[in-house]
């Protein structure tokens, strides 16, 4: 027997440090440390870091980490989704028609979108399941399917594109503060008051803070972030996530019920996608046609800047909100820093190739992969 | 690897740099004012560019800092987003478009409430205007002008129309088609058409309407991204020149339309002034506190084979 | 002689008008390494698949613990304890030893009434099977990726033990590694067996075989040549039986016996 109790010698020891910083979120955590570098460096004094700068930058964010969770979950577990974006407008636009056209109460409206978009999700998944086509190609059907219903229902019914009158619609409704409220609104007009953040000067909301409080947008991120982490890494499911991406065939072998992980994984990331719809409605009030555009885009590229391996069985979390920060604080930073807004799309090429390559060492140390 | 992440972000910086202090240089050469131009175009709209050059050329001449932001895809709640942004980054001034009164009413009027003044731009009413609490509106009105538009298309012969649609997204966009119908007197029906932006698709797609409505004598672009294959596709059909032909705003292709007559007129919201006004009048209004009592309307203008010399020289750039 | 686990009796499987088993018979015995040895295109894949329960046999008769068994799909013949181990195992490189060892029957505790991944219990357990086996993780969150062929086959085969495999059929475990992995395999097939599992091992290499096994039965065009105990058969013999006796004498005088 060649193996005996003493360690193999070609296994080289790894140092404690080396192998606490070698996971799978290290891209996404160096590069949030350098964004937030260059921006503190470059962009300090251009209310980017005031508690208004801070809410905006946020929020876009979360708006991204929202979509980041379902994709990452999603593309773990084998899969893409490229009709987020669209699911996003669509949803939206169910809002807009059952609650405003149809003048159904909201919190009909929003279980029956709710439902309705989870469906599809399944559809998608149930598709891809049965026809063993590349999800790609069948969630890109949908991109189209569900954009040409966004901009044909509201124009067939009220012969226009953008649907308003969501905000009066959901007026004292039991569910809807659940995605347009805001919470510790004391707290931020104690903190306006004592001068810590700034208040309006003129208009019918003077004396009020700037930041008035905590959109349930970000609420929704955080506890999506923790739902999904807890789920992939804490659980048996999460198990079958990874299995059912990385080798559905050795998983199916393993007794893990594929078809089921991945069909579900198509609803939450559909979940997803309409948590973020129904919470922005039910911030502006409107719904519109082209709401979500390349959403999809922006949640894949969040989800691989935060490690994740886009052929699957490989991917974290907590990298796709962080990948979702980076891009969030970015994309608005860049406006803060005043560089010509055109230059965007560079940054984010230059960002999105840095992190993969990184991610890819790192994988490659961890996997063992060649 | 540490070694690697240091490199990372030094390029980045790197790479950064020239940009940064450019912007840095001019904001001490100029004044202290500064404004911020934030439209709805995505970044593919070229139309656009004349924008950029009327708040740059007002930059420079009254001796301000000017800004131009869009959401890249045209996403109007993104467009929120840059204009809440814009408000933390403390300009002395916003200049906007209203694509969508609901989703932008509340960050334009926090804007508002914080104590930036703010202009409304191209899309818009005049009255939407008035309730976000702007100074002023600067634009031309899209339904009026579309009925002007028809007004005269019936005067010309217009009985049956197209009307080439593409920015079906954009409601106010679609006004001018309403507007149009309503000018030559006929219902809008199923005659405005959701073309997409794509040119091989909207030439297609034209060529087979026409071709499927033989009664159809006129038609009516939204802008140059509608009218340029347009002008193809009647190029391709022989129809050119025969069909009436009228577009809104101006472009290369659209001035060589006008001038060999494929196209009738265009129909010129100047731009230019949309742009090129609100800097001037945010400035002024900041330095010696005068505001003109009024809105400007910027169109709507007809432009005819006969006044296309000054439009030709500067088409694309400030016209 | 202990009773048979699993008895195949004149097992007949037809594919269309193609006949891949024309009456295979095989028994296995706890704690014996039974092997299966035959060239390619010889059968012994279908064969195994119809023991694993994925093909259904045209004819013939299926013994399990001395019932006749019938099984649907490969879900069943699992539960009834009958684990294959396939050349493409199903480990899933990308995943962490422990991960891959509990995929698809993972250990759980209830916290606040939710069923949580009991991690904790995973990498001890992992570990202290990898340790019978003869393979020193650096930890259990290691991946199945960096380790050798040899060792992801032990750990395939301490999975399927673990999860209380009976039979335990290996698919051409050695074909694609090199000597010292061999060797380790071949250990963990005798650990195996002598827990009193019933190994049945696939292989066409004669060398191999004789190393651990117990009995010997060579299919050839889908047939059973005989079946003979350890020390009744010299590899030679095994070596013409498989090749179907006549071809490979001629060979050999030219390879001057090397093969």
């Amino acid at each position: 027997m060649a193996a005996t109790d003493q360690t193999d010698e070609r296994v080289k020891e790894i140092s404690r440090f080396r192998q606490a910083l070698i996971r799978p979120e290290l891209g996404g955590i160096v590069g949030t440390i350098a964004v937030f570098t260059f921006f503190l460096l470059f962009a300090f004094d251009s209310g980017m870091f005031a508690a208004q700068g801070v809410m905006n930058w946020g929020i876009v964010s979360a708006q991204f980490m929202i979509i980041a969770v379902g994709a990452c979950l999603l593309m773990i577990a084998g899969e893409f989704d490229l009709s987020v974006g669209s699911m996003i407008g669509f949803a939206g636009m169910m809002i807009a028609v059952f609650g405003v056209v149809l003048a159904w109460p909201m919190w009909l409206a929003i279980i029956i979108t709710f439902a309705l978009c989870l469906a599809i999700g399944a559809l998608n998944g149930f598709i891809v399941i049965r026809t063993g086509l590349p999800s790609f190609i069948v969630t890109l059907a949908f991109l189209f399917i569900l954009r040409g219903f966004t901009i044909y229902i509201p124009q067939t019914l009220e012969s226009k594109t953008i649907i308003g009158g969501i905000r009066d619609a959901a007026e004292g409704d039991w569910l809807a503060p659940l995605f347009g409220a805001k919470i510790g609104k004391p707290i931020f007009q104690w903190l306006g008051d004592a001068g810590v953040i700034g208040v309006f000067e003129r208009g019918n909301r003077m004396g009020e803070p700037v930041v008035d409080g905590i959109p349930m947008m970000m609420v929704w991120a955080v506890i999506l972030i923790v739902f999904g982490h807890v789920l992939l890494t804490k659980t048996r499911f999460g198990n079958w996530i990874f299995a059912a991406g990385g080798d559905a065939e050795s998983a199916r072998n393993s007794g893990v019920p594929v078809n089921m992980v991945k069909i579900s994984m198509f609803m939450f990331t559909a979940f997803c996608a309409t948590i973020f719809a129904i919470c922005q409605v039910m911030e502006f009030g409107s719904a519109g046609a082209d709401r979500g555009l390349l959403k999809e885009f922006e949640a894949i590229i969040a989800v691989v800047i935060g490690g994740a391996l886009l052929t699957g069985g490989y991917g974290s979390v907590l990298g796709a909100a962080l990948g979702a920060l980076i891009f969030g604080v970015v994309q608005q930073g860049l406006f803060f820093a005043g560089v010509e807004s055109s230059l965007f799309r560079v940054f984010l090429g230059l960002i999105l190739l840095g992190a993969v390559i990184l991610n890819t060492y790192i994988r490659r140390v961890i996997t063992g992969e060649r | 690897m540490t070694s690697k992440m240091k490199t990372l972000a030094l390029a980045a910086s790197v790479a950064a740099a020239p940009f940064m202090t450019a912007t840095t240089v001019s904001a001490d050469a100029h004044a202290e004012l500064s404004y911020v131009l934030v439209s709805h175009a995505p970044d593919s709209d070229t139309w656009w560019n004349t924008i950029k050059n009327g708040i740059a050329l007002a930059g420079e001449q009254v001796g301000v800092n000017v800004e131009y932001r869009n959401p890249p895809t045209g996403d109007i709640a993104d467009m929120a987003r840059i204009i809440e942004q814009a408000a933390a980054s403390n300009p002395d001034g916003i200049i906007t478009t209203l694509a969508d009164y609901d989703v932008l009413q509340g960050p334009i009027t926090a804007a508002v409430d914080q104590g930036i003044d703010v202009i409304i731009m191209n899309t818009g009413t005049p009255e939407q205007a008035r309730e976000v609490g702007a100074l002023m509106y600067v634009g031309q009105p899209e339904y009026d002008a579309g009925l002007a538009a028809g007004i005269r298309a019936k005067g010309e012969g217009v009985t049956n129309f197209l009307c080439v649609n593409h920015a079906i997204q954009q409601p106010t966009v679609g006004e001018r088609c309403r507007g149009y119908a309503d000018g030559l007197g006929i219902e809008l029906g199923d005659a405005m058409m959701d073309s997409g932006t794509d040119p091989a698709e909207i030439k297609n797609k034209v060529l087979a309407y026409l071709s499927a409505n033989p009664d159809v004598d006129g038609i009516l672009t939204l802008g140059p991204v509608s009218a340029d294959p347009t002008i193809a596709a009647l190029q391709e059909n022989g129809m050119a020149g025969d069909i009436h032909f009228g577009t809104f705003d101006l472009g290369e292709e659209i001035v060589n339309g006008i001038k060999d007559g494929t196209i009738n007129w265009g129909i010129d919201q100047q731009p230019f002034l949309q742009a090129y006004m609100p800097v001037v009048i945010l400035a002024n209004w900041d330095r010696y506190g005068v505001l003109p009592g009024n809105n400007i309307n910027s169109g709507p203008g007809f432009v005819t084979a006969d006044g296309l010399a000054k439009v030709e020289e500067f088409a694309g750039e400030f016209r | 002689m202990t009773e048979p686990l699993i008895q195949m009796k004149n097992i007949e499987k037809h594919f269309g008008s193609v006949i891949a088993l024309a009456g295979v018979s095989v028994d296995v015995i706890p704690g014996e390494c039974h092997c299966l040895l035959g060239d390619n295109g010889a059968g012994k894949s279908t064969f195994i698949k119809t023991m694993s329960g994925v093909h259904q046999p045209t004819a013939g008769e299926i013994l399990f613990e001395g019932r006749p068994m019938n099984f649907a799909d490969p879900r069943d013949a699992m539960a009834a304890g009958i684990a294959t181990v396939h050349q493409h195992l199903a480990m899933i490189p990308l995943m962490s030893v422990a991960r891959n060892f509990f995929m698809g029957n993972e250990p759980v505790k209830k916290i606040a009434g939710i069923n949580f991944l009991d991690a904790k219990k995973a990498d001890e357990v992992t570990m202290a099977e990898m340790k019978k086996m003869g393979i020193n993780l650096r930890g259990p969150d290691q991946a199945v990726g960096t380790l050798s062929g040899g060792e992801r086959q032990t750990v395939a085969i301490a999975r399927a033990v673990h999860f209380g495999a009976k039979v335990l059929i290996l698919d051409e475990p050695t074909s694609a590694l090199g000597v010292r992995q061999t060797s380790n395999v071949l250990a963990t097939i005798d650990k195996v067996r002598k827990q009193g599992v019933a190994v049945v091992f696939i292989t066409h290499n004669v060398r191999h075989a004789m190393a651990v096994g117990d009995r010997f039965t060579v299919l050839n065009r889908g047939k059973t040549l005989g079946t003979a105990m350890k020390g009744q058969i010299t590899p030679e013999e095994l070596q013409d039986l498989m090749a179907g006796g006549q071809e490979l004498a001629t060979l050999e005088g030219s390879l001057g016996g090397t093969v």
